[in-house]
């Protein structure tokens, strides 16, 4: 009897899931939505005419902070926990391959990590709705930007997590979150001082993860009109493409790997 | 038909600055279909370094191993496989019913068909009163009895089993026994190691021991009980006195 992929992910985003919800992982989420909804409540009371931009700032700043870490620690345990509870022993026995293993486990961190997403963004949608600061539909892109940002992450802490201790792949993978951008920056501001020759700059430039591509919260602060679609497309293709290379990369040295 | 065949095996671990650590060193032997074999060895032998290339968790150094004549590190000759591992841990955050609809789901099974299974497995193993429980309050002896439930999902044509009675006690073990007498009435072939020599001697048909990654002797029960006073004997002579040895004695 051949187990499809769809049945490896379906059975393991099941499992997945149950596991989250009582581990309360997303209860602690949860509790910081409602700590940021009635904390941020208080401005009410001395009114928020001029802070506005300031509020939305704030908000957007705590869901990309919030909503990073948790990816990253969320897809960080996925392989190196059954690792070392034994349990990838009962799941390898089954007809499964350990491709399909790898990706129901991105499966997993994905959909988990994005539902942890939603629930902080909702909250501060809520939140600033109640404040009387509603937000233009630029901010259904940013949803969907940081969607696949969020499994692009995934994807890249998953194949890490073959390589790396679990401590080591949680540090390298928040300083590749938090650090592209101004790692990025930083190669762009080289290369104008060094012109357009500078050909391995741009190289530097291609190889470099690009978790702040994904993020326009700027834009949804300063009340952008929502983007060209395609530039969204494009962000698709890259999410999808490199995203699928880390999990490639990732699988090539799972698929040898002596377990336990 | 052959169901496992091991054809010199050979193990190794790679170690830093260091020689590599052979564990299994030339290893061949087979099981054919519906025998019950007992895998013996001390600690270190290199039995769970075999069961792992068996089930495809290691890639072998050299040599190759076979389940139902393909390559044991494809996921296909798993299909017909059930696997109890060594040390019975299962997710503490799913209960014993999620966990077997779990691992249902990942051999193919789907439905009533999986319900009504893990319901009579669940039973057959005495963990029923406990389906909706997580495994995190589950005592020892009744995880191990979860990983049998696991290992029997499917009506798999051949076990592979780990320290089978590990955590049971007496009770346990004698329902265990009963259990693996119905699959072998059901066709089952089994392959299991265990320090348990009673269980083994009351289970198995044929008795491979290892010793340093090496085969050191191949037996069936009726000729170790006709040549010596116990398993325990026959085993800790073997073991003791090494291969050649025990070769001119069994053969005198």
């Amino acid at each position: 009897m051949s187990v499809s992929l769809m049945q490896v992910c379906r059975a393991l985003a099941i499992a997945g899931l149950l596991e989250t919800i009582r581990r309360k992982d997303l209860y602690v989420v949860l509790i910081l939505m409602v700590l940021m909804v009635l904390g941020a409540s208080t401005f009410r009371v001395f009114g928020v005419r001029g802070l506005e931009i300031f509020i939305k700032d704030v908000a957007f700043l705590a869901i990309g902070v919030l909503s990073t870490v948790l990816t990253v620690l969320i897809a960080a345990r996925q392989l190196p926990d059954e690792v070392q509870r034994r349990t990838i022993y009962p799941l390898l026995a089954r007809p499964i391959t350990r491709g399909q293993l790898l990706i129901g486990k991105w499966l997993v961190a994905f959909v988990t990590a994005g539902l942890g997403f939603l629930v902080l963004a909702g909250s501060a949608w809520l939140l600033l709705l109640v404040l009387g600061i509603p937000l233009k539909p630029i901010f259904g892109q940013y949803l969907l930007l940081k969607l696949m940002g969020i499994g692009w992450l995934c994807a890249l802490v998953v194949a890490l997590s073959v390589y790396l201790t679990p401590a080591a792949n949680v540090t390298i993978s928040l300083i590749l979150a938090f650090g592209s951008g101004l790692f990025n920056r930083l190669l762009l501001m080289a290369h104008w001082e060094r012109g357009l020759d500078a050909l391995w700059l741009n190289w530097l430039f291609g190889i470099m993860p690009h978790y702040d591509f994904f993020d326009m919260s700027q834009k949804v602060v300063y009340d952008w009109e929502p983007i060209a679609w395609w530039v969204i497309g494009a962000m698709g293709v890259y999410a999808l493409t490199s995203g699928s290379l880390y999990l490639v990369l990732g699988w090539l040295r799972f698929r040898r790997q002596v377990l336990g | 038909m052959r169901v496992i065949e091991v054809c010199d095996l050979v193990v190794e671990y790679r170690q830093a600055f260091r020689p590599p650590v052979r564990a299994v060193d030339r290893l061949s032997f087979e099981v054919r279909e519906g025998e019950i074999v007992g895998f013996l060895g001390v600690n270190g032998a290199g039995k769970s370094s075999t069961i792992k290339v068996l089930m495809g968790f290691q890639p072998p150094t050299a040599g190759e191993a076979r389940l139902f004549g393909q390559s044991a590190s494809k996921a296909h000759a798993r299909r017909l496989v059930g696997f109890l591992p060594e040390t019975a841990l299962y997710s503490p955050y799913l209960t014993p019913y999620e966990t077997l609809r779990l691992y249902g789901a990942l051999q193919g099974l789907s439905g009533r068909r999986l319900h009504a299974q893990i319901e009579a497995l669940l039973e057959a193993v005495g963990i029923a009163h406990k389906m909706h429980t997580l495994n995190r309050n589950l005592s020892k002896g009744m995880l191990q009895r979860l990983g049998i439930a696991q290992a029997l999902l499917g009506d798999p044509k051949l076990l592979i089993l780990d320290e089978v009675s590990s955590g049971l006690d007496p009770v346990g073990r004698r329902e265990l026994r009963d259990l693996l007498r119905a699959q072998r009435e059901r066709g089952a072939t089994i392959f299991f190691s265990s320090h348990e020599l009673g269980e083994v001697a009351s289970l198995c048909d044929r008795i491979l021991i290892i010793h340093r990654g090496r085969l050191i002797a191949e037996h069936t029960l009726s000729e170790i009980q006709a040549r010596f006073d116990s398993l325990e004997d026959y085993f800790i002579r073997t073991v003791q006195q090494g291969f050649d040895s025990l070769v001119q004695e069994v053969a005198a």
